[in-house]
């Protein structure tokens, strides 16, 4: 009897909590999700009754060119940075796993760059990369010219990837390491008895065999490409000519600086929505679900 | 002779390996390099920063002097902005921490109606893209009164379904016996969960703080929508305002930029086992 009363009540416990936490989400999530459908298809302007208007916010957001710019930077940011942090990280889990004595102090002065703080570190790399910066003053003694990082659209873009690239190379490198341990030695051991060349190993077993976590790294980059807001707003303000200019900037500004939160709104579920479906889009065709036989 | 010495030194067993090792500590030393330049600027006078080398030139605290004296007559609070940024990331990460234990216990261990109903709504939330909730956030703390006050950066974030997702796969592989034995001894809910689970559960509940803490402690965008009072900004957006105006005083800023770091690598170092480990748990 005893037993039975205390399973019931386990149940409610268990349900409760479970509550607890749908209100909370009732409350911080739908709500505001409702919210931004509201928004999104009605005029506001943070005072009076919204008031609905269709289809015109779309129409709006569609025909601002500095929207499409920031959509299309979004594009030269990923170009840029995918391969910068992909060759990277998987350079990082091969070289870890051929370090001998050491890897968890490597790993961990990698990490550090990934925990520390974005807001700090945009400020450190906006001096390192300054005209007087140290970087540039190593370049100009042994080059004798200044790069200029900060007024070239393609450096100013660069310098942020680099500076995003230093923040996830360890995070990305760790999930494909922890992939390749999963490979099982004796697969290398087989090709190597069939002479297989090194580069036909890597493209043959190691790469689709760590495709989940590849995919991982994928996507993470591609969130993050739509994502960015901190860095470039505090190392180019957007600049030069809105070149580095991002969908979480220019919806920040169309919001909160000119005042029209429900293009806003409109920008934010477009932005969303694309990068919801590329991730969607990436996975169906890369993902393949690799078994060992 | 010199290669198998080093090859020891490296702790390696193929030849060639002992050179990536060396490259590795190389990058990894490479990787620190921010960190130093931040430090060592931070103690230097401003007109030196760029002249000296590395570790060259007249050290001091004066930036940091400057920082918690000079700058609040600028109207840059920076002591308190440090007392609210600790309030409000610790305030954030207690809730997450509690909350998360309980709930993921409730959805790895106990069978409630609907609970794989319940882990899914989690999967959904996880896959929403979270950038989209900035702006009608916004309309909602503002219709709740909460805009420039510490309740619009902690309400929103005392809850987190990441949290009790990896908490609760985490949570899900651990031997029933133990629970088993503390419910013959008729133990609560919370005496469970406090003694039985965390105990257990050490490093997936080091990575969440981990996580929770940095973000928070870091969060840019948000603080910076909500408030626009100077007294009542965290750290990270005071350093940012800092910066753009004062963004001259290069010293002071690095000092800034220490002050926002420092807390994040403490904790960081402080838990570096605990992290690794939970690492390969959330990377499955």
């Amino acid at each position: 009897m005893r037993a039975f009363i205390g399973k019931i009540s386990e149940t409610h416990i268990g349900a409760l909590l479970a509550l607890s936490y749908l209100l909370f989400s009732a409350i911080f999530w739908a709500y505001p999700f409702i919210w931004l459908i509201i928004l999104s298809f009605s005029d506001w302007r943070f005072f009076d009754a919204p008031i609905f208007s269709g289809l015109h916010n779309l129409v709006v957001v569609l025909s601002d060119p500095e929207f499409w710019g920031g959509l299309w930077n979004v594009a030269r940011f990923f170009s840029i940075y995918f391969p910068i942090a992909f060759v990277g990280s998987l350079g990082f889990a091969f070289g870890l796993k051929h370090v001998g004595r050491g890897k968890t102090i490597i790993a961990l002065c990698f990490l550090l760059a990934n925990i520390s703080s974005g807001v700090a570190f945009s400020l450190v790399f906006a001096k390192l990369f300054s005209s007087t910066g140290p970087i540039n003053n190593m370049v100009f003694s042994w080059f004798g010219f200044r790069i200029p990082w900060m007024s070239n659209p393609t450096l100013a873009m660069l310098a942020i990837a680099l500076v995003v690239a230093w923040k996830f190379i360890g995070y990305y490198g760790l999930i494909l390491y922890s992939g390749l341990q999963t490979i099982p030695k004796e697969l290398y051991d087989a090709a190597r008895l069939d002479n297989t060349p090194p580069i036909v190993r890597l493209v043959r077993i190691t790469l689709p065999l760590i495709n989940a976590q590849l995919i991982m790294v994928l996507v993470f980059t591609i969130l993050v490409s739509f994502g960015i807001f901190t860095e470039p707003y505090l190392i180019t303000g957007g600049g030069p000519l809105g070149r580095t200019n991002t969908p979480m900037m220019i919806i920040y500004e169309t919001a909160f600086r000119r005042l029209q939160p429900s293009h806003a709104a409109m920008m934010s579920v477009i932005v969303a929505a694309v990068s919801y479906l590329l991730i969607r889009i990436t996975r169906k065709l890369l993902e393949k679900d690799v078994k060992l036989a | 002779m010199i290669t198998t010495s080093l090859r020891k030194l490296a702790g390696t067993k193929s030849a060639g390996s002992w050179l990536i090792t060396l490259a590795m500590y190389g990058l990894a030393l490479s990787w620190l390099y921010p960190f130093v330049w931040m430090v060592m600027a931070s103690l230097k006078p401003t007109p030196e920063i760029y002249t000296t080398s590395l570790f060259g030139g007249e050290l001091s605290l004066g930036n940091y002097d400057f920082l918690f004296s000079s700058a609040t007559k600028l109207n840059r609070p920076f002591l308190g902005a440090l007392g609210i940024s600790f309030g409000v990331t610790i305030a954030v990460t207690i809730s997450v921490l509690v909350t998360s234990a309980f709930i993921a216990y409730a959805l790895a261990r106990i069978d409630f109606p609907l609970r794989e109903r319940f882990r899914d709504f989690l999967l959904l939330q996880m896959v929403v893209p979270t950038m989209m909730f900035t702006l009608p956030m916004f309309v909602l703390i503002k219709q709740l009164g909460l805009i420039n006050s510490y309740g619009a950066l902690i309400f929103p974030s005392m809850m987190s379904g990441w949290g009790i997702f990896m908490m609760s796969q985490s949570f899900k592989g651990m031997p029933q016996d133990y629970i088993d034995a503390a419910k013959l001894d008729r133990a609560r809910l919370w005496h469970i969960v406090l003694n039985i689970v965390v105990p257990l559960n050490k490093s997936i509940i080091a990575i969440v703080a981990l996580f929770t803490f940095t973000g928070t402690w870091d969060n840019f965008l948000w603080p910076l929508i909500v408030i626009s009072d100077v007294d009542k900004m965290p750290l990270s957006v005071l350093l940012a305002t800092f910066s753009k105006h004062y963004g001259v005083y290069v010293g002071p800023v690095m000092a800034g930029a220490v002050l926002q770091t420092l807390p994040l690598v403490l904790l960081f170092i402080l838990f570096r086992r605990h992290f690794l480990q939970g690492m390969s748990l959330t990377l499955k």
